[in-house]
């Protein structure tokens, strides 16, 4: 069972609607029962396959939809068009600052997302011990509001957090980028290891290097299409060539 | 189980960060009925004749605050959320739903306190006023319909917000509160039989007000407007949380 699929996509469309903000959207809806809103497309089309064990890269220029396509595949956005099945778990979403409450402290926000998350109330204590251990906050910030935290002791917190929870699928979305070296080398050292127990990553990255280094395939997206996939080398090279 | 750990985590959330950094904490709950309280015995204990006027004054404010302040806590409870909603998947609904929650969690405190502070005003105790019980269930089910109504509006449109601190002080004078309903039946009575609060907390004072059973009519109103409100939330709600994560 270890070559079955874990994530596929289907023809998937993702539209929301964008909201004509203004006194002008009120006074046409009321003068010419014009819809307020417009139908914006984000992701036209898509189709892949992810199989377990597999860590795939996701490149694109800002804007190209790249979290909204993660935010679909994690279940949080229903798409229009298209089918997707997921075939496992989800940790929470990696993104800078995600899912993090700024006025709780480190220890509040590990026991509400280890909740959310749905972890039961047994063995919570440990967990959040290796949590406070892996991302080396000291006890004092861990007890302080998490809006007085530097953005790399947030990514600390969100990974350290993100990597407890014993998923099938992790999501990376971009945030190595803020921790120093040392947790950098941490996270990468960590992200292998989950990898090495056969786990799926999803991994956005401006830095094509990262993405060579730990996904064997990976997407391009432009202008929410999806214009190649294949290897990282590959859609590395591609990106590349986009700019 | 998993749900109810949820719903659990996101409630205890709502009361840390309410009373964060604040020394009295959640005494503020009781500061504000109290105060109401003391004014309206200033203005309108001499002027109106209704007995014991301090329960008949407090039974409504405590229903009317326990109203208000799940109106008021949920109405941004998912522009809030932007962070946890866009990065795990929790249905949308728990963020409403817990303020309610946090919110009987208050309202219990508060009715506690309530009944044996009214000890000195006239409160005749029985089992009666158990029956206060479900209809607070009954009111908050009305609560949480239309907050869900007015907090999945106010992603879209945040001028829901802004409009709804603004009539509710009209609603609340619009509501004998304070007064015998005489005074704004004698206007058009109208006024009272469209105020969908009203019913909540007339029956609430029969019991603890006039120590009678409400009436069965008083029951299947009471029953009827929560679930039809509680029905119309829901419907729109789920129209629109689809749209949510690209509008927070």
């Amino acid at each position: 069972m270890s070559t079955d699929s874990l994530i596929s996509f289907d023809n998937v469309t993702v539209s929301f609607w964008q909201n004509n903000m203004g006194i002008h959207s009120i006074k046409d809806l009321a003068t010419q029962r014009k819809n307020p809103f417009t139908n914006k497309v984000i992701l036209k089309n898509i189709s892949f396959e992810v199989k377990r064990g597999e860590c795939m890269g996701v490149l694109g220029r800002n804007g190209s939809g790249k979290s909204t396509l993660l935010r679909t595949i994690a279940g949080l956005i229903k798409p229009q068009e298209g089918k997707v099945t997921i075939n496992g778990t989800f940790a929470p979403i990696l993104a800078i600052g995600a899912g993090l409450e700024l006025e709780l402290t480190g220890y509040e926000n590990m026991n509400l997302l280890l909740s959310l998350y749905g972890r039961p109330r047994k063995g919570k204590a440990d967990v959040i011990k290796s949590i406070a251990d892996f991302s080396e906050l000291s006890e004092e910030a861990l007890r302080m509001p998490a809006k007085r935290y530097s953005s790399g002791m947030l990514a600390r917190l969100a990974f350290s957090i993100s990597v407890a929870n014993d998923a099938d699928i992790l999501i990376i979305d971009e945030v190595l980028a803020v921790g120093d070296q040392g947790f950098q080398q941490k996270c990468m050292k960590k992200i292998f290891d989950i990898k090495a127990e056969g786990k799926t990553i999803l991994f956005v990255s401006h830095f094509p290097d990262d993405v060579q280094k730990i996904c064997n395939k990976a997407i391009l997206l432009d202008g929410g299409t999806l214009v190649h996939s294949g290897t990282a080398v590959e859609i590395c090279e591609k990106y590349n060539q986009l700019f | 189980m998993q749900e109810i750990t949820r719903l659990y985590a996101l409630s205890k959330r709502n009361i840390i960060l309410r009373y964060k950094n604040s020394i009295a904490g959640f005494l503020w709950g009781f500061f504000k009925p109290l105060l109401y309280l003391m004014i309206f015995i200033v203005v309108f204990s001499k002027q109106v004749s209704t007995n014991n006027y301090v329960l008949y004054a407090t039974s409504g404010l405590v229903f009317w605050f326990f109203f208000s302040n799940i109106t008021n806590q949920s109405i941004g409870s998912i522009i809030n959320s932007a962070g946890i909603i866009k990065s795990i998947n929790v249905p949308v609904m728990f963020f409403p739903l817990s303020e309610t929650i946090s919110e009987l969690f208050n309202l219990t405190l508060t009715l506690g306190i309530f009944f044996v502070a009214m000890n000195w005003f006239g409160i005749i105790y029985s089992f009666k006023l158990l029956l206060v019980i479900p209809i607070a269930i009954l009111f908050s089910i009305f609560s949480f319909g239309l907050t869900m109504i007015l907090c999945s509006l106010n992603v879209f449109f945040r001028d829901i917000g802004i409009l709804w601190t603004t009539i509710q002080p009209a609603l609340f004078y619009l509501t004998p509160i304070a007064y015998p309903k005489e005074i704004i039946t004698k206007f058009h009575p109208l006024l009272l039989q469209l105020n969908p609060v009203y019913y909540f907390i007339d029956a609430e004072r029969t019991i603890v007000h006039e120590n009678q059973l409400p009436s069965a009519t008083m029951w299947l109103q009471c029953i009827a407007i929560s679930f039809t409100m509680f029905a119309l939330g829901y419907f729109i709600f789920n129209k629109l949380k689809q749209q949510f994560i690209s509008a927070i």
